[in-house]
């Protein structure tokens, strides 16, 4: 919403009204006895290092994947010799998500949507051909596993492709995310794991990557899912640090290992990078204030390399228009200069061609384009914090941190960000944002360039979706089929059999989730053991 | 007179849920009733429009269009005269291939009111323009 007169109010995203133009005398006094800060101290809002970007240039790291695992090896090496700096492995949503393999009858029903999302990998052969020739020992890796209850799996099949190779896991860096937002509030699956055993996993794998991984980021809450679902500023930060208060609690409660090493586990997180510029950019600097108030007065946690929050950030998809795609180009620098103006650490940029399918190779080079022309042209990495002190700005930053901390204390006082999602309380709340920005461009209050004004009917679509493979679900029936030939089958149903039992246990699950992946049990197989223990989340919504 | 029924329902495995809650409010709010049941298969699908009796059929398409028209054919072929509409993250040549075997389909960008529009036209509660 934009004004159209100098009466008109003016909301920021997070119902925050903004002001004409502000002055010294607008920024709240707590808030302007730190402002002067330098970046790289305590409370951080204003950056993770005095350097900034002049030491250490964002990390380039887009989403990428479809097809068969050797579809998607192809796209991550194109990305990486275009200039990507980490990778990422995007699993088929179809089975990763639910921990199905592609015989299940729920899949068989839709196998032309297999590979349509991300790569087909049901056993540890798959991931290893997905990884083929990728630089695992020293770059960021995602390795999937984005969805809680497929973490555990597509953790444990990097880390063994990982060891096949002769790599140390201590020196391997990477995530696995295996954030809730995504599939129990943002895109929700039609089975899985209930959230007290999805927690316990999380814990699990904090844990052991405490003990095994170091330099690996165990979970990394993603922000991002929430706002994408609707979720405005002030609750992305609000619901993400409530997020992170469940893991850091059951850590404490659990008592096996120090909170600090555990809270720098957490202490890599995902955020949405949208459109209204100043406001996202005040958001990242909101959320490293937060995270190291947060570990000081509710842990007593003031280590630097634990309370400096480390942010990886995407530009929003559901900003990119369908109606003429190429304005996506613009959106996507524009919305990705309000995460380096934050100073993020880690950025995606969605693909212009976002609302019609997953990005064309061209889309994906033009999303690393961005990247660079922002990183190596525009001056924007010359100085550290560079909206540091501006009225506005500060102001913004300050009222966000204020009706985030009461937000995530309204979570708290519903039972915590676990029962608000059981309760479908985020939902419901995500649902009245969703209906308010959805009326306003409705209504002509909101515009959006291409779809409800500049329109262009004489020029028909510049792109078409991009498809991907369409072989991906024969090869990977053939490639299940394969692997239970020729495994030891009783090898692998040792291992399920005590994945069971330490299901019902309380027993790490990672070291025998290890064990499963070296004696090729399948994704599928390992869901049916969840389908069987935890039984099904109750999903608080209908759609 | 008894409300128009409108069932709604996803083709895919994919869960985003945003599309078709903003819809079935429209719809509600424009007083049809509308039967939500998520992701379902072909043959979900065919059995509540029939069992349900329907006066339209929408789907939420967010994956291969030839997992949607198998479920278009389904339904015209248990339900010659069902009406059915289509959204979601549908590029233009599948909306060509829905629209061909007499669709309405509202990808990405389309304006709730025109969906409302749709919806009273298949269900004969307004005329054809």
């Amino acid at each position: 919403m934009r004004a159209k007169g100098p009466d008109d109010t003016v909301q920021a995203c997070s119902d925050i009204p903004l002001k004409p133009y502000y002055t010294a005398e607008d920024i709240p006094s707590a808030h302007a006895a730190r402002a002067n800060q330098a970046p790289g101290e305590a409370p951080y809002h204003r950056g993770f290092h005095p350097s900034g970007y002049r030491s250490k240039p964002w990390r380039i790291f887009q989403l990428s994947g479809f097809g068969k695992p050797e579809d998607e090896n192809e796209r991550i090496k194109f990305l990486l010799k275009n200039g990507e700096t980490g990778f990422i492995m995007e699993h088929d949503r179809n089975t990763a998500d639910h921990c199905y393999n592609v015989d299940h009858p729920e899949v068989l029903a839709r196998r032309e949507d297999v590979g349509l999302t991300g790569a087909v990998m049901q056993s540890v052969r798959d991931t290893a051909i997905c990884l083929d020739g990728l630089p695992m020992d020293t770059s960021f890796g995602h390795a999937g596993g984005a969805v809680v209850q497929h973490a555990p799996f597509a953790l444990a099949a990097y880390w063994t492709v990982a060891k096949q190779r002769g790599y140390d896991l201590e020196r391997l860096a990477g995530t696995g995310q295996s954030d809730f937002n995504l599939t129990y509030l943002g895109c929700i699956t039609k089975q899985q794991i209930p959230t007290d055993a999805g927690l316990r996993f999380n814990a699990d794998i904090i844990e052991f990557c405490t003990e095994r991984l170091p330099r690996w980021v165990p979970v990394s809450i993603a922000g991002y899912n929430g706002a994408d679902t609707g979720l405005t500023p002030d609750q992305e930060l609000g619901s993400l640090f409530a997020n992170a208060v469940e893991y850091l609690d059951e850590i404490k409660k659990r008592g096996r290992i120090p909170l600090d090493v555990a809270a720098r586990g957490c202490g890599g997180v995902s955020f949405r990078a949208s459109i209204k510029i100043f406001e996202e950019a005040c958001k990242m600097r909101a959320a490293r204030l937060m995270w190291s108030d947060l570990l000081k007065e509710r842990y007593g946690i003031t280590d630097e390399r634990v309370a400096n929050l480390r942010i990886h950030c995407v530009t929003a998809g559901s900003k990119m228009a369908y109606q003429q795609p190429m304005n996506n180009l613009v959106r996507g620098a524009l919305m990705a200069v309000s995460a380096v103006l934050g100073g993020v650490q880690s950025l995606g940029v969605s693909g212009y061609d976002e609302a019609l399918s997953i990005p064309s190779e061209h889309a994906h080079q033009m999303s690393v384009r961005i990247q660079q022309i922002l990183m190596e042209e525009t001056g924007l990495t010359d100085v550290t914090d560079p909206l540091g002190g501006s009225y506005y700005v500060e102001t913004l930053t300050a009222q966000l941190v204020e009706k985030a901390w009461t937000f995530f204390e309204e979570i708290l006082s519903r039972g915590g960000y676990l029962a608000c999602l059981d309760s479908g309380w985020l939902h419901a709340k995500a649902e009245e944002n969703q209906h308010k920005e959805f009326m306003q461009t409705e209504s002509g209050e909101a515009n959006i360039v291409g779809v409800t004004m500049a329109h262009d009917d004489s020029s028909p679509f510049e792109i078409d979706g991009f498809i991907g493979s369409d072989d991906a679900f024969d090869v990977a029936l053939e490639r299940l089929a394969e692997v239970k030939r020729s495994r030891h089958e009783k090898g692998a149903a040792d291992a399920l059999k005590r994945l069971e039992q330490v299901c019902r246990s309380d027993d790490n699950i990672m070291p025998v989730m290890m064990d499963c992946l070296e004696a090729e049990a399948t994704l599928g197989e390992v869901g049916d053991v969840y389908r069987e223990v935890f039984g099904d989340w109750r999903t608080p919504i209908q759609s | 007179m008894k409300p128009k029924r409108i069932l709604m329902a996803k083709t895919g495995l994919d869960g985003h849920w945003r599309g078709p809650t903003i819809v079935a409010r429209a719809l509600r709010d424009a007083g049809f009733e509308v039967i939500m049941i998520g992701m379902a298969t072909t043959a979900e699908i065919v059995a509540a429009a029939v069992d349900e009796d329907v006066d339209l059929v929408g789907l939420n398409i967010g994956g291969h269009i030839d997992v949607a028209l198998r479920a278009v054919d389904a339904v015209q072929s248990a339900a010659p005269e069902m009406p059915i509409f289509a959204g979601g993250t549908i590029p233009p040549h599948a909306c060509k291939q829905l629209e061909a075997k007499g669709l309405e389909v509202f990808p990405p960008g389309s304006m709730l009111a025109d969906i409302v529009d749709s919806a009273n036209r298949l269900t004969g509660l307004s005329e054809a323009p």
